[in-house]
């Protein structure tokens, strides 16, 4: 066997060409597989960390009856002691933040315009508005005894020609079914990355929130952040008691989630036609490779050499390219997803936003993120079908008759 | 003793419905050590019985035996084996792996026979000086003269220690001094190594060096060192 394996070697080091070529295809092919991967994750993961630092956070603990859909500001549908509580959840360790969050429907009022919006009340010192804070580009966050200052989004602003310093009207429902509307003071503009969220979300102060609806000093929610947030399902165990719902990130992304799922198919699609591709390269070199040297078969048979040794001898070659193309592929793919992990991936915003749904979030940079399990199966069935490709071929010389290979035939 | 018994050999390609009948019973043997010219026209069997006592192709019928082994119940890798260890070839065209060097065409076989590093070092120094190409060894077979190619495929086909040397036309695409010294080489190597060899020519040069020639004609043996045989003789007899 061991000297099969320096034939063969010694093979692939004289067709340095043919070699390299084919090497070269494997490298391409296991380096797309592994950025496709890492792309989808990091598609899929900043999702998902945009949408828990946005939106969800890691739990939300809400009233039973609170219906999310309607935005309800129901008393009886709102947490009805929300700093209480939020004092109760801060104190439990693995809880890294907490804080109440009040939701309503409302409309923002400019001249003639007017689109539609989440009025979100929150507490504006939270850590948990840390994403929103960092995310302002002009202007600052209303202070938290703002009365008339709202911090919208720099994406609605450009779409009614708003700045710092101008006023709008805000028209929200609140909790007795009927609609107000006040003028506000725009304190700040943010800008996330995500232009169909920013477009959408206005943010005042808790307080604020509170008296314009009509709630009292009630919310919708509270929002915790967790340490970690793989404990949720635990702590949101611990955080139930009757008349409340505890929901984790995992039940609050469930659109995501499920979309990670129903991607697959694509995905592996796409990695079936890359290795498809890959598949056909070396198939095609390999059988191209036994043509070529036909006459050297038949030297090898009159040498003694068996047919399953000359089988052998181009498998091992098949699997010393796959080999070397995966450990290519591994390290250059790598390298890219490395780069792009860092430095992030832009792409005109228009394409980004043509591709979310309305839950699915991207910032303006997509960050690569290595799928060690995706990547390893890809590169174990990227060898795997190099040397089934090399099958063929390797039968097809191990069958020639030593005298008629002998004269190329 | 004969090494290699040829016993009533006939061999019939079939190409369609056509039937071309290559050997019509042959019957030869040579014994070790043998320095034989197998001569003839083209077209007369030389070449495809070289390739059955070598073990590339099977006859339709008869026996060979190599050291009284019936090769003819050989399998495939039986063959194999049985070329592996005891047949070494020339062939006409030269037949060396195209890029592999020199050094490495000549270890080839004792890769396939499993030598030892140190061992197959040793042995293809030795076959290449003989051969007086103990300075090209890393030459490529696009970088020697044909001369030097047919040397190469002389010290690879005696690599392994062979019982018997088969080599078809070894001379054919050779000038005459490349020629003269293969056939040189080759016989002081029958002479150092006692190892047989058997050589297909129609080059009356080359016929020259042989101690035994067997001639065929139309797939028979017609005559042994200038001797018309038997069979050929009533052949040849006008009918009573």
């Amino acid at each position: 066997m061991s000297q099969l394996w320096k034939i063969a070697y010694r093979d692939l080091l004289r067709s340095r060409r043919r070699s390299l070529l084919t090497l070269l295809a494997m490298v391409i092919g296991v380096t797309l597989l592994i950025f496709m991967s890492a792309l989808y994750k990091g598609v899929f993961d900043g999702s998902l960390k945009m949408a828990i630092q946005l939106q969800t956070s890691h739990l939300q603990v809400r009233a039973e009856s609170y219906d999310a859909d309607q935005v309800s500001l129901l008393w009886q549908d709102l947490l009805s002691d929300p700093a209480g509580l939020t004092r109760q959840i801060e104190a439990i360790p693995g809880v890294q933040a907490a804080a109440p969050v009040l939701w309503a429907n409302g409309l923002v009022l400019s001249g003639e315009e007017s689109v539609g919006v989440t009025v979100n009340g929150v507490e504006v010192q939270s850590p948990l508005l840390d994403p929103i804070r960092q995310a302002v580009v002009a202007g600052t966050m209303p202070a938290p005894d703002d009365r008339s200052g709202v911090l919208i989004g720099a994406r609605l602003a450009e779409l009614l020609d708003l700045h710092v310093g101008d006023t709008v009207v805000l028209v929200v429902s609140t909790s007795n079914q009927t609609t107000d509307q006040a003028p506000f003071t725009i304190r700040g503009l943010y800008d996330t990355g995500v232009g169909q969220y920013d477009e959408v979300n206005v943010y005042l102060p808790l307080a604020k929130a509170q008296a314009f609806t009509q709630v009292g000093e009630r919310a919708s929610a509270i929002r915790v952040l967790l340490d970690d947030r793989e404990n949720a399902e635990a702590f949101a165990a611990a955080f139930r008691a009757p008349g409340l719902t505890v929901l984790t990130w995992r039940d609050l992304n469930r659109l995501i989630l499920d979309s990670v799922d129903a991607s697959l198919v694509f995905t592996n699609l796409l990695n079936l036609i890359v290795l498809g591709m890959v598949a056909v390269v070396i198939a095609n070199t390999l059988l191209m490779s036994v043509f070529e040297r036909t006459r050297e078969m038949g030297i090898l048979a009159a040498l003694g050499m068996k047919a399953h040794q000359i089988m052998g001898m181009f498998l091992l070659e098949a699997a010393m390219l796959g080999a070397a193309g995966v450990a290519g592929g591994l390290l250059v793919g790598g390298s890219i997803v490395y780069y792009y992990s860092k430095v992030g991936l832009e792409f005109p915003q228009a394409i980004i936003e043509s591709k979310a749904s309305n839950m699915i979030t991207y910032g303006r940079l997509l960050y690569t993120s290595f799928a060690p399990e995706q990547a390893f199966m890809l590169t174990l069935l990227a060898l795997v079908i190099v040397l089934v490709v090399a099958v063929y071929p390797a039968w097809f010389a191990a069958r020639l008759e030593p005298v008629q290979a002998l004269h190329g035939k | 003793m004969a090494v290699i018994e040829v016993e009533n050999v006939t061999k019939v390609y079939k190409i369609g419905a056509q039937e071309t009948h290559a050997l019509r019973g042959v019957t030869v043997s040579f014994e070790k050590g043998e320095f034989t010219a197998l001569v003839g026209p083209s077209g007369s069997g030389k070449t495809t019985l070289l390739q059955i006592i070598g073990c590339l192709d099977k006859p339709t019928s008869g026996v060979v035996r190599i050291q009284g082994q019936d090769v003819t119940r050989l399998n495939a890798n039986g063959r194999a084996e049985l070329r592996k260890k005891l047949i070494g070839f020339v062939f006409q065209f030269f037949a060396l792996i195209p890029g592999l060097t020199a050094y490495e065409n000549v270890e080839m076989p004792l890769l396939l026979n499993g030598e030892k590093p140190a061992a197959r070092r040793e042995r293809v120094k030795y076959l290449l000086e003989a051969v007086g190409l103990g300075d090209r060894m890393n030459h490529r077979p696009d970088q020697l003269s044909g001369g030097e190619q047919q040397r190469v495929a002389v010290a690879r086909a005696l690599a392994a220690r062979p019982l018997v040397v088969l080599a078809d036309e070894p001379t054919a695409n050779l000038d005459t001094a490349n020629g003269q010294q293969i056939m040189e080489i080759m016989q002081r190597l029958n002479r150092e190594t006692g190892v047989t060899f058997l050589f297909a020519t129609h080059d009356p040069r080359v016929v020259a060096h042989a101690r035994r020639v067997v001639q065929l004609r139309d797939g028979k043996l017609v005559e042994e060192n200038g001797a018309v045989l038997a069979a050929d003789r009533r052949e040849a007899a006008p009918a009573h």
